[in-house]
């Protein structure tokens, strides 16, 4: 439609030649192929380093197969001049993709949507009494985007919360589940998500076993929600010990 | 100004840090007459720099590049578009240099960066003007598509020399880009000839089968410097660049041609022999940056 | 914001823990629901929902559009809320903002389904008029008038309603000499499709006040939460949609629990509403003929 000499901004991205959509038929009986060859119930490799921004007050950067993430944390600083006294901190997030973290050029997800459920995974996890009247500033740019953005996102901003020095009542692991005809994937990526009849978002802190945020799309029933929640606070609880490993390295190798 | 009054007596008891920031230019320029700067590098010396390359898998061509702290990513992805009349065998390249909230704690979300157009505008400038790339290359049926590189830099954490760092990793970019084997279907349309389809489609001729990597003529390098007094200090870390306020950019290309030298004004005034000596310095620097982007492109090769 | 005294709290909070609230409620009782369509002439269908002293307006507006490029087959929804001035202080300027994008990315959650359009309430297909040439836009907009909590289970019904109360114009495509060419779309304005909501789902807002939870809490009530759950819920008593609200922490085992009586609680819900909309419709009919 676009490639003939039309409006300004002409350039289009090529399209594979010969097939147009490539749509597979999931049957309700037959099994999902993962493209990455993972099991159901098996999560990317998972990589997490914190003080990847050196800035910053606190960072991290996260890496789940494609998925990659940095998340700067700064403060506690002074809140806006317009904000009003508070006798506790305020947390104020914010996502933003690069133009070449999806596959065509420039047409991000709704970053404002993400903010905003990063913000209230996060909430629930920082002791904000700790810091009145100031703010810290959670930022995130996410590199590549390679599926479950947003648990990853989560779980790297939790890190360089922990990295910040931050208080925190324990750290926040986040993991996504999609459902795919009838089989439970854990940690989908980009294509599996393009197709998932429903998905189901788990953030919690592993060792107080508290859900911090959830939500849930598509028709479930309670069987289902009960299998799927379960297979995301097991995962969560790995997560969080390579989260806390991970920190462990970072505070044994002595800073210079 | 309260610099010049009794500091004098009150250093030998202050702590190191403290020091540092109340009196931050006089801890610097009792550092300069020592010959050492607070990271313990030598004037002319520039910080390690590591280059690697093919860091984003969705990019045709990337690259990471790191000068001391300061990081950049900077990626490539080709789109098609119809040449202007003016130059119908002639492809496009749109550079666009960002500064992330990540990056630094001056920049906040819905304030964005001054720096950012300047170094944007500036890295445009010097990498078309360069004769890096012949946009001849990009052509792929005259008059008809060309390649249009959109070349995107990312700031992931700001320490100085910004500009430096920006070149360096687009230029990289550049090197590891793979162009897409594609060939033109039947509504004159540009499609990616994938491996799996060749013989389905073997009536339609990949029409830049050969083209797939540029010839890079001339690519450019540049170091950045802080003139202050008589001192000169290479690759400026952000706090010299916040406290020392002149700077001197000059860009060299492979065989040591001047591309562009840059004094965005600043309180200094420079000597001719000041931007002699400064050019004395990029010269060395283009030389080690040079052996940093061979060496980045033959690991990439053995991969 | 409510300004709550210490004795004021406690009294709300007491009255919770012994299932007695203030206004004399259980803890799973909601208040009387009043439904009125047809309250936008202009709109394809409209419907208002008093909640006690919440009272919202949903509308439904039905546009000819092109289906997107992934979905040739199905038409598209956008929901979109609006919390006016007038229903509270704080939402005056940019105060509501951030309230109405939470409500409106709650509400597509619940009620679209799946990224393939799996569990749906809004049978998408539905809107399809010609293949990956046209389709109808429906364009869902919630204006809340007067807010007194749980606006989210009072635009849920309220969308449920509108729809109910949606006709869509039926469309044919005029034959074409060529195949390639853009098929022409005759709107009928005599003949009308009416929307099958019988799969649209309820939402269901579980507020937790200390160790309790309850529903459709007032705005006095919702200032004393911890946390809140809103579970989007089909006549099937398959779960739609789930969204937590509030900072605190949740027992894994307590969201169960909550689902558990979101669901029980559904029932009645979905039963009173269909009454109440199928009472409200034929008063609106009935105000028709009376015009005609």
């Amino acid at each position: 439609m676009a490639g003939k000499s039309s409006s300004t901004p002409a350039t289009y991205a090529p399209s594979v030649s010969g097939q147009k959509k490539r749509r597979p038929l999931i049957q309700a009986d037959s099994d999902w192929v993962r493209p990455d060859g993972r099991s159901f119930h098996q999560c990317r490799p998972a990589f997490l380093r914190t003080g990847a921004v050196n800035s910053a007050s606190g960072s991290a950067y996260a890496e789940f197969g494609n998925t990659k993430v940095i998340v700067s944390v700064f403060g506690p600083r002074e809140s806006k001049k317009a904000m009003m006294y508070s006798d506790t901190g305020r947390l104020n997030c914010n996502v933003t993709y690069t133009t070449f973290a999806t596959p065509l050029r420039g047409q991000p997800p709704e970053t404002k949507d993400l903010s905003s459920m990063l913000h209230k995974a996060l909430e629930g996890a920082i002791i904000l009494k700790s810091f009145p009247k100031t703010t810290v500033d959670v930022f995130a740019l996410v590199l590549e985007s390679g599926g479950s953005d947003l648990p990853v996102i989560t779980t790297c901003a939790s890190l360089a919360l922990a990295d910040a020095g931050i208080m925190l009542y324990d750290m926040v692991a986040s993991v996504s589940v999609s459902c795919l005809g009838k089989n439970l994937l854990i940690d989908p990526v980009s294509e599996e998500e393009s197709y998932q009849d429903g998905s189901l978002v788990i953030t919690c802190m592993p060792s107080r076993n508290e859900v911090t945020q959830m939500t849930v799309t598509g028709e479930w029933s309670t069987p289902k929600i009960h299998e799927a929640m379960q297979l995301c606070l097991d995962a969560c609880s790995k997560l969080g010990k390579i989260m806390r490993s991970c920190l462990k390295d970072a505070a044994s190798v002595p800073q210079d | 100004m309260a610099a010049t009054g009794g500091p004098n007596d009150l250093s030998s008891e202050m702590e190191l840090d403290a020091f540092r920031r109340l009196f931050p230019l006089r801890f610097h320029e009792r550092h300069l007459t020592e010959s050492i700067r607070p990271d313990g590098r030598p004037l002319g010396k520039a910080r390690e720099t590591t280059l690697a390359l093919g860091a984003v898998a969705s990019a045709h061509g990337s690259a990471l590049a790191k000068i001391g702290c300061t990081t950049m990513l900077a990626a490539i992805k080709m789109e098609v578009m119809t040449p202007t009349v003016e130059t119908p065998d002639e492809g496009g390249i749109a550079i666009d240099f960002h500064m992330p909230p990540i990056c630094s704690p001056l920049v906040r979300p819905g304030r964005p960066a001054e720096l950012a157009p300047v170094i944007s505008k500036q890295l445009s400038d010097t990498i078309l003007s360069s004769g890096m790339i012949d946009l001849k290359e990009l052509c792929l049926v005259s008059g008809k598509a060309a390649w249009m590189a959109y070349l995107d830099i990312y700031c992931l954490d700001a320490d100085g020399a910004l500009f430096d760092a920006a070149l360096l990793s687009a230029v990289a970019a550049f090197s590891h880009l793979q162009i897409p084997v594609v060939s033109l279907n039947d509504d004159g349309r540009v499609v990616l000839v994938s491996e799996d389809n060749t013989v389905a489609m073997k009536e339609k001729e990949p029409v830049n089968k050969e083209r797939i990597k540029l010839t890079l003529n001339n690519i450019p390098f540049s170091l950045t410097c802080v003139l202050h007094k008589n001192y000169i200090l290479a690759d400026p870390t952000s706090e010299e660049e916040s406290i020392m306020e002149t700077f001197l950019t000059v860009v060299l290309d492979s065989s040591f041609q001047l591309v562009s030298l840059n004094k965005p004004g600043g309180p200094g005034l420079a000597h001719t022999s000041a931007i002699q000596d400064c050019i004395k310095l990029t010269r060395q620097r283009v030389k080690e940056l040079q052996k940093i982007l061979n060496e980045a492109i033959s690991d990439m090769e053995v991969d | 914001m409510v300004g709550l005294s210490l004795g004021e709290q406690n009294f709300i909070k007491g009255g919770i823990a012994q299932d007695l609230r203030t206004d004399g409620r259980k803890r799973i009782s909601y208040r009387p629901i009043f439904v009125e369509t047809g309250v936008i002439p202009q709109a394809s269908g409209s419907a208002r929902v008093k909640l006690g002293g919440t009272d919202v307006i949903a509308s439904v507006k039905a546009e000819l559009g092109r289906p997107a490029p992934s979905h040739p087959d199905q038409g598209k929804v956008s929901i979109n809320v609006d919390c006016s001035p007038i229903a509270e202080p704080t939402f005056e300027g940019r105060g509501g903002e951030e309230l109405s994008t939470e409500l409106s990315s709650a509400l597509q959650r619940c009620l679209l389904g799946g990224k393939s359009g799996a569990g749906a309430g809004i049978d998408l297909s539905s809107l399809s008029i010609v293949q990956g040439k046209h389709c109808w836009d429906l364009y869902i907009e919630g204006l809340v008038v007067s807010s007194d909590g749980n606006l989210l289970d009072a635009l849920g019904a309220a969308i449920k309603a509108a729809l109910a109360n949606t006709a869509i114009p039926k469309a044919q495509v005029a034959a074409s000499a060529l195949p390639d060419d853009e098929p022409e779309i005759d709107v009928s304005d005599e003949e009308f499709l009416q929307f099958d909501t019988t799969s649209v789902p309820v939402i269901i807002t579980l507020t937790k006040v200390g160790r309790h939870y309850i529903v459709d809490a007032t705005t006095e009530e919702e200032s004393q939460m911890s946390s809140a759950i809103s579970i989007s819920i089909n006549r099937q008593g398959r779960i739609c949609g789930l969204t937590k609200r509030g900072g605190a922490g949740l027992d894994p085992s307590i969201i169960l629990d909550m689902i558990s009586v979101a669901k029980h609680v559904s029932e009645q819900l979905i039963n009173k509403l269909d009454s109440e909309i199928a009472a409200a419709e034929a008063c609106d009919d009935e105000d028709d003929e009376m015009d005609s």
